[in-house]
């Protein structure tokens, strides 16, 4: 059983479905040399085209499986690639699925979180709101001209994943069709949210009073969550712990 | 650019420093070929005023919504720091190559040490990405110092002509000599009438003199009309501006 096992079944069916209906295509992973050393900001002026901007429909999503399920270096786009958008404001959807060994899951999703947060690249900015699962992404048009697309984000998402050294395989879901297109994904990404703040909670408040807590109904739903819990409880030696 | 460079125009009350930040934000947009962000620092929010810019939110809402967040739901001092970035971002008003920013109102009471250290990391942050940052600041250099901006590179003093901004200037000088790790400062003399006002200021302070703006009709008008400082036309000040930028390495000819 993986953390993420309810939200990734949702996922799957998800990319399934838009797969039968001929709405994804897929690319495969090409490595991106990241140029820029630091987060960049791109002003409006230098924007050729800008996604998941406030206002936009946005999601960022990140999950792993340890089942070894996850297609390593398949990139999946739903939606007009970059420059077919030809320029202006589109909807984003990110989901980056791992494969791994993940055996501390906070210091794990950290670690992926980093990763994902600062790709580097040259003429790409984004900004994430981990708090809305929002991500805002601005490409230059100088990077536009030189033929920034969905491939060369799905595959700095994976290289970046991927030098982690838990890390086997990556695959990169990116939604740029429609706002509606990107709710159908919000029953997953609402999951994560949740197990994610559940996971931080118990890691960073050390907090295992169940009767006290708001994710008590996640951690009862979510068995990985019990099983962290559990062990948490006794490497920090908690009370008694709750059976669930 | 190498190095930061992060401009604060400081002063009395009332000599005329939003009028001179105005006047140089004007000048950086029609330069155009770097980018410029512009901080408007002063509680009073003039310089929004001055350049037609009223940013729905601000730094301060910006605080006032962070401390929401981590009261409703879970988040480490990564996702916090993030999403203070992200916020930072979202509340740049732009114009061409000027990205305008305005810090807000003080403050409420209460302490939110941590906040405000996330907050002033993320204005240094984002001016590490500008070519030059303009900050029109409150009297004094307190709020640059602590508040807003640890490290100003240029503290332009503005004064008029009267012995008590002068005096406030070279009080600022003095604060900012233990407190600010500047390399250039120099003095803007605003609203001068003649050669005769000019030469007494001269001999009335040390205080290093990039230039002197005289009295302007055209910038009373935009001032009293709060018409957009942006679309001044050449005027006797802005070309005055314009040498003082010149004369402080900011802008080339």
């Amino acid at each position: 059983m993986g953390l993420f096992e309810e939200p990734l079944k949702d996922i799957r069916r998800y990319l399934e479905e838009k797969r039968s209906l001929g709405k994804a295509r897929e690319f495969s992973y090409t490595p991106v040399l990241p140029r820029a050393s630091s987060p960049q900001v791109i002003l409006s002026e230098d924007t050729g085209l800008e996604l998941g901007s406030p206002g936009t429909s946005s999601r960022s999503l990140l999950l792993w499986d340890d089942s070894g399920a996850v297609a390593d270096g398949r990139i999946t786009l739903v939606g007009p690639d970059f420059p077919e958008i030809g320029g202006g404001r589109a909807p984003l959807a990110q989901v980056v699925m791992v494969g791994g060994r993940f055996s501390d899951e906070y210091d794990c999703y950290r670690d992926l979180r980093d990763a994902t947060y600062n790709l580097g690249l040259l003429g790409f900015m984004t900004r994430v709101l981990p708090g809305r699962q929002s991500v805002w992404c601005r490409i230059s048009r100088e990077a536009m001209a030189r033929g920034f697309n969905a491939q060369v984000l799905g595959s700095a998402l994976i290289q970046a994943v991927k030098s982690l050294d838990f890390v086997d395989a990556a695959e990169v879901l990116l939604v740029t069709s429609s706002p509606e297109d990107i709710e159908e994904l919000s029953g997953a990404a609402d999951l994560v949210q949740e197990i994610v703040e559940a996971l931080i909670k118990m890691y960073e408040e050390m907090n295992f009073d169940c009767d006290t807590c708001e994710y008590v109904e996640v951690c009862d739903s979510v068995v990985e969550l019990r099983r962290i819990r559990e062990r948490l409880q006794a490497e920090r030696g908690g009370g008694e712990v709750d059976p669930g | 650019m190498n190095q930061r460079t992060v401009v604060a125009v400081c002063g009395k009350g009332g000599v005329g420093k939003t009028t001179v930040a105005a006047l140089l934000a004007r000048l950086l947009r029609e330069d155009g070929r770097r980018r410029v962000l512009v901080v408007d620092a002063d509680p009073a929010v003039g310089l929004g005023m001055a350049l037609r810019i009223f940013p729905p939110r601000t730094v301060n809402d910006v605080r006032k919504e962070i401390i929401s967040t981590v009261r409703e739901h879970a988040a480490d001092q990564v996702d916090l720091a993030a999403s203070v970035d992200y916020k930072m971002m979202e509340i740049l008003e732009e114009e061409g190559n000027l990205a305008f920013l305005s810090v807000g109102r003080p403050e409420e009471e209460g302490c939110y040490c941590q906040l405000n250290m996330l907050l002033r990391e993320a204005i240094e942050f984002l001016s590490s990405h500008f070519d030059l940052t303009l900050i029109d600041a409150e009297a004094g250099v307190e709020q640059v110092n602590r508040r807003v901006m640890r490290s100003v590179s240029h503290l332009l003093l503005v004064s008029d002509v009267t012995a008590k901004g002068i005096k406030v200037a070279e009080s600022i000088r003095e604060v900012a000599e233990e407190a600010v790790d500047y390399r250039k400062l120099g003095l803007i003399v605003n609203r001068v009438r003649d050669p005769e006002e000019a030469r007494a200021v001269c001999e009335s302070t040390v205080l290093p003199l990039l230039g002197f703006l005289p009295e302007d009709e055209t910038v009373r008008e935009f001032d009293a009309g709060a018409e957009n400082f942006l679309e001044i036309p050449s005027s006797p000040a802005l070309e005055a501006a314009r040498e003082c930028l010149l004369a402080s390495g900011f802008l080339s000819s």
